[in-house]
């Protein structure tokens, strides 16, 4: 996958661990578990990240956590995260306003092989919050629309009420150059989609060219071995398919531990893995059930 | 953050109350021992009700401490009026977290406890099995020890004020002693319950040099059979074989040093040999 | 000035009495409660120097990394303020073992790969270290580090009348400035190579393979059996990584002042074996089952960290052996994986 390189310079205060504060531009409430930042460097220098990679998202106080970037590198003056509300930092998150500050640090990871998927068909899988981080990924192809050849967005929410970033979906659906799948488990009243777990779309109504498509999946652990055996059935090859997995980095930089899944650092060998990278690997949870729960 | 301050929880200075229940109070006198870090607790607080530290007190409360174990029909009613009077309930120290040595009771009839202890005059009290604070109502921060832990205190009081949630430690005591730099009990050829107890503690006791007696009760993971296979090894390395000569524990004997802190609801090895989770 | 000098034990007091004068030092000292055991700590004095000392509880890597160790302070203002602790004084790490060393070489390797960090190496740049030759003890089976000297600046064998000094680096040999030396003979020579001897033939424990066919063995099998068996007498207390000299694990947290305006972001020392390690968003936990946070200690020092730095995270000081309170010793468990690996190619 692409080469970061943002640790160049030895002076780089991340290496100690130190954060940079970015301050917070605009806040919107996406459900009722998360909210879309917009933030901008207190420099005002652009972060030049990939699209799946991650930064450490800090309150002084309140803790250090790894958040993906939902935004495009195409979006160079300001970026976004997308915070869903689990625990003492992220709640504190949910408090902040335009204004205030937060620390970061990164990016750090390797995010997708865009240079690979350049002229090829893009298939992108996402399950619940899921979404967030291959956003990133989706805008910067909807900026960059010539540069690839189809563009297939299958997305599950539980319900209707916890679909994130209802306005691009909408937008998304509408242009001609996008084919947009949209299902929920639970509808409610008003729901006139598709019904169902994000793989049945995917299976009765998803054709593709497996020779020329690469498939991008993200989403709750449990997910991604139902949707990597869709895939399969289709034709495609384990290493046409990625995943983006979901760690607790503490430092982001392969040190402290807490990310290694068998001989990988998650934090700076991903967090974007193809398929043939983690079959191998029993810690994968993603691929494997854990070991507990198999017969 | 654009506060100079930690978020404001409550809309104005917290109320705080102390309460006790069947206990020797002894972590009350902790609490007064923080002396100048009380002081600055004090500056985003004020304590409306605290027996062992003033005369006044008040009906109306933010937080309540509530210190020792629920062991009367009347004490069941009072921590209800108290939960439904607290915005946030703290239980002080093992007694109210685990029911600490309280539990000791739940070993005979409580006709038999009755007895033993009040004979004739016991007509009037109404004892029930001990229990922890948390088997009766919702608790929200818990401390433990016995007495309660300063540092684990300090850590929750600086959590609630903050917004915060706070979760006891899963880990066992050894970490904190370890990361003190503290030497291993066992290479003292003396028996430790630290490897299966909650720490939090900042392993105090092994600290002076005394062996951890389990007081802050088990961690969720503790392996119990764990313990029973390295304190009876034939086999075993220089440490432990002192350790296993020295001492010969019996199965019953490793359960009674266990019980001491852990008989809520009731500590068998049957129950607590579990070798995960 | 030659390589090898000698220094007697009056010289040595004299020298740690300058070097103490110069800054601060840190070395084995005598424990107060406990006589007869040692742990690294601030020498106030020569005489609180335990120079020759079996091994210690905690390995000295916590000169450089403390088990809780202040990154930055902050406050609370707007925006707020981070206030790097920027520790600059040069210090003295005195009678290091010959393993230890190996440990801290290896978590030089470590932090250095990048994205390197620079906590670790800031540390270290500020120290000259003094490594002293040892007696092993009942855990020990030091291999192949027993008897490097890569990573001290002056190394100290024990000899009839104090020690041979061979110097190192040019910042050893700056440092015997400080000391009253003389010119080693060959007597002291020979006392040197019979105490290396006697330490070789006192390594008895040792780990009956090759690391690169150790790590062949881990890699190719499974012995899901032997490791539930090993969990079943684990305590997941995680002693074994707490006191071990090359583990690197660690976990970042804030804490706030009583003020609550101001605190510091600390990282401390973590274990993998620990239960809530490996859990992630979702209550998953990647190593939820005990033999499976058993198996990864193993994987990770010997397989894992072996294929990505060419050799096996374990310096043989024996700290984690010591240390389990439910005796599980690395060499038995390591020796019955290569016997059960060997046993099931034969059979």
């Amino acid at each position: 996958m692409s080469e970061t390189g943002h640790l160049d310079h030895p002076e780089d205060i991340t290496a100690f661990y130190q954060p940079v504060m970015a301050r917070v531009i605009t806040k919107q409430r996406l459900t009722e578990m998360m909210v879309l930042l917009r933030l901008q460097l207190d420099s005002a220098e652009p972060l030049d990240h990939n699209p799946g990679e991650f930064l450490q998202i800090s309150l002084p106080g309140y803790g250090e956590a790894p958040i993906s970037f939902c935004s495009s590198p195409t979006q160079t003056k300001s970026f976004e995260l997308c915070v869903a509300a689990v625990g003492n930092l992220s709640e504190a998150m949910h408090d902040l306003r335009p204004g205030d500050f937060l620390g970061v640090r990164g990016p750090y990871g390797h995010g997708f092989p865009i240079e690979e998927m350049r002229d090829r068909d893009i298939l992108c899988v996402a399950g619940g919050i899921g979404l967030a981080p291959l956003r990133s990924l989706i805008k910067y192809v909807a900026d960059r629309r010539p540069e690839f050849e189809r563009m297939v967005l299958v997305y599950g929410a539980r319900m209707p009420d916890e679909q994130l970033f209802k306005d691009d979906l909408d937008v998304w659906d509408a242009r001609e150059d996008f084919e947009t799948l949209y299902t929920v488990d639970e509808p409610d009243d008003q729901w006139t989609g598709r019904t169902g777990v994000v793989t049945e779309p995917l299976r009765e109504e998803v054709q593709i060219n497996p020779e020329r498509t690469t498939a991008v999946v993200v989403g709750p652990p449990v997910m991604y071995r139902f949707v990597a055996a869709e895939l399969l059935e289709k034709g495609m090859s384990e290493e046409n398919i990625l995943f983006s997995l979901e760690r607790r980095f503490k430092c982001g930089m392969g040190k402290c531990g807490h990310c290694q899944l068998n001989d990988l650092y998650v934090c700076q060998d991903g967090p974007v893995f193809r398929y043939t990278d983690l079959i191998g690997r029993s810690e994968a949870i993603e691929v494997w059930a854990p070991e507990d729960e198999r017969e | 953050m654009a506060r100079e301050s930690a978020i404001p929880r409550f809309g104005h200075k917290p109320q705080v109350a102390f309460f006790d229940f069947a206990c020797c109070e002894g972590c009350q006198l902790s609490v007064l021992q923080l002396e100048e870090r009380l002081l600055e607790i004090l500056e985003h607080v004020d304590v409306v009700t605290w027996r062992e530290a003033m005369t006044e007190q008040s009906s109306e409360y933010d937080i309540a401490f509530c210190e020792g174990s629920i062991t009367t029909e009347e004490d069941v009613e009072r921590i209800k009026d108290i939960r439904a009077e607290a915005a946030v309930l703290v239980t002080l120290g093992s007694c109210a977290s685990t029911s600490c040595h309280n539990e000791l009771k739940n070993q005979w009839s409580m006709d038999e406890v009755l007895d033993v202890v009040y004979g004739d005059d016991a007509g009037q009290i109404h004892t029930i099995a001990s229990r922890p604070i948390s088997a009766v109502v919702e608790v929200d921060y818990q401390t433990f020890g016995c007495p309660v832990s300063l540092p684990e205190f300090v850590k929750v009081v600086s959590a609630i004020l903050t917004g915060q949630s706070y979760e006891p430690p899963n880990e066992p005591v050894c970490v904190e002693c370890k990361r003190n730099d503290y030497l291993c009990v066992y290479e003292k050829g003396e028996v430790c319950l630290g490897p299966v107890t909650r720490c939090g503690c900042d392993a105090i006791c092994t600290g002076w040099g005394d062996a951890c007696q389990g007081c802050r009760g088990l961690m969720d993971s503790a392996n119990i059979g764990a313990m029973l296979k390295a304190l009876t090894r034939e086999e075993a390395h220089s440490i432990m074989r002192t350790v296993i000569d020295r001492h010969q524990l019996t199965e019953g004997e490793i359960a009674a040093k266990l019980r001491i802190y852990n008989n809520w609801p009731e500590f068998t090895l049957e129950e607590a040999e579990t070798d995960d989770d | 000035m030659p390589t090898e000098v000698v220094m007697t034990s009056k010289a040595v007091d004299r020298f740690v009495t300058r070097l103490i004068e110069e800054g601060p030092v840190m070395g084995p000292r005598e424990r107060r409660k406990q006589p007869g055991f040692a742990k690294f700590d601030w020498i106030e004095s020569a005489d609180e120097l335990m120079l020759q000392y079996t091994t210690t509880t905690v390995p000295p890597k916590k000169a450089f990394f403390p088990p809780r160790q202040p990154l930055f302070e902050f406050e609370l203002t707007v925006p707020p303020k981070i206030t790097p602790l920027e520790e600059a004084t040069p210090f003295t790490l005195v009678g290091v073992h010959t393993c230890d060393l190996a440990g801290l070489n290896m978590l030089d390797d470590a932090y250095a790969k990048e994205p390197a960090e620079a906590v670790w190496p800031a540390a270290r740049a500020r120290a000259r270290i003094i490594g002293v030759d040892c007696m092993p003890d009942e855990y020990c089976f030091c291999f192949d580090t027993c008897a490097g000297r890569e990573g001290c600046d002056l190394f100290f064998t024990p000899i009839e009348h104090g020690y041979l000094v061979e110097v190192i680096t040019e910042a050893g040999e700056d440092m015997l400035r400080l000391s009253d030396v003389s010119r080693a003979r060959e007597d002291d020579l020979n006392d040197a190579r019979n105490f290396a001897a006697e330490k070789g033939q006192r390594i008895t424990a040792g780990i009956r393979s090759s690391a690169g066919d150790f790590a062949d063995i881990l890699e190719e099998g499974t012995f899901e059996d032997l490791w539930r068996e090993i969990a079943e007498r684990c305590y997941s207390c995680g002693s074994c990584n707490t006191t071990c000299p090359t583990c690197f694990c660690f976990d970042i947290n804030d804490e706030f002042d009583l003020g609550l305006t101001a605190g510091r972001r600390v990282r401390t020392w973590d274990s993998c074996q620990l239960q809530e390690f490996a859990l992630v968003a979702g209550g998953h936990n990647f190593r939820r089952i005990r033999w499976q946070r058993v198996r990864h200690r193993w994987h990770r020092k010997f397989l894992y960290l072996y294929r990505e730095f060419d050799h096996p995270y374990c310096t043989g000081c024996g700290r984690c052996s010591r240390a389990c309170t439910a005796d599980i010793n690395i060499v038995d468990v390591s020796n019955e994986i290569i016997e059960r690996a060997r046993g099931s190619e034969q059979s």
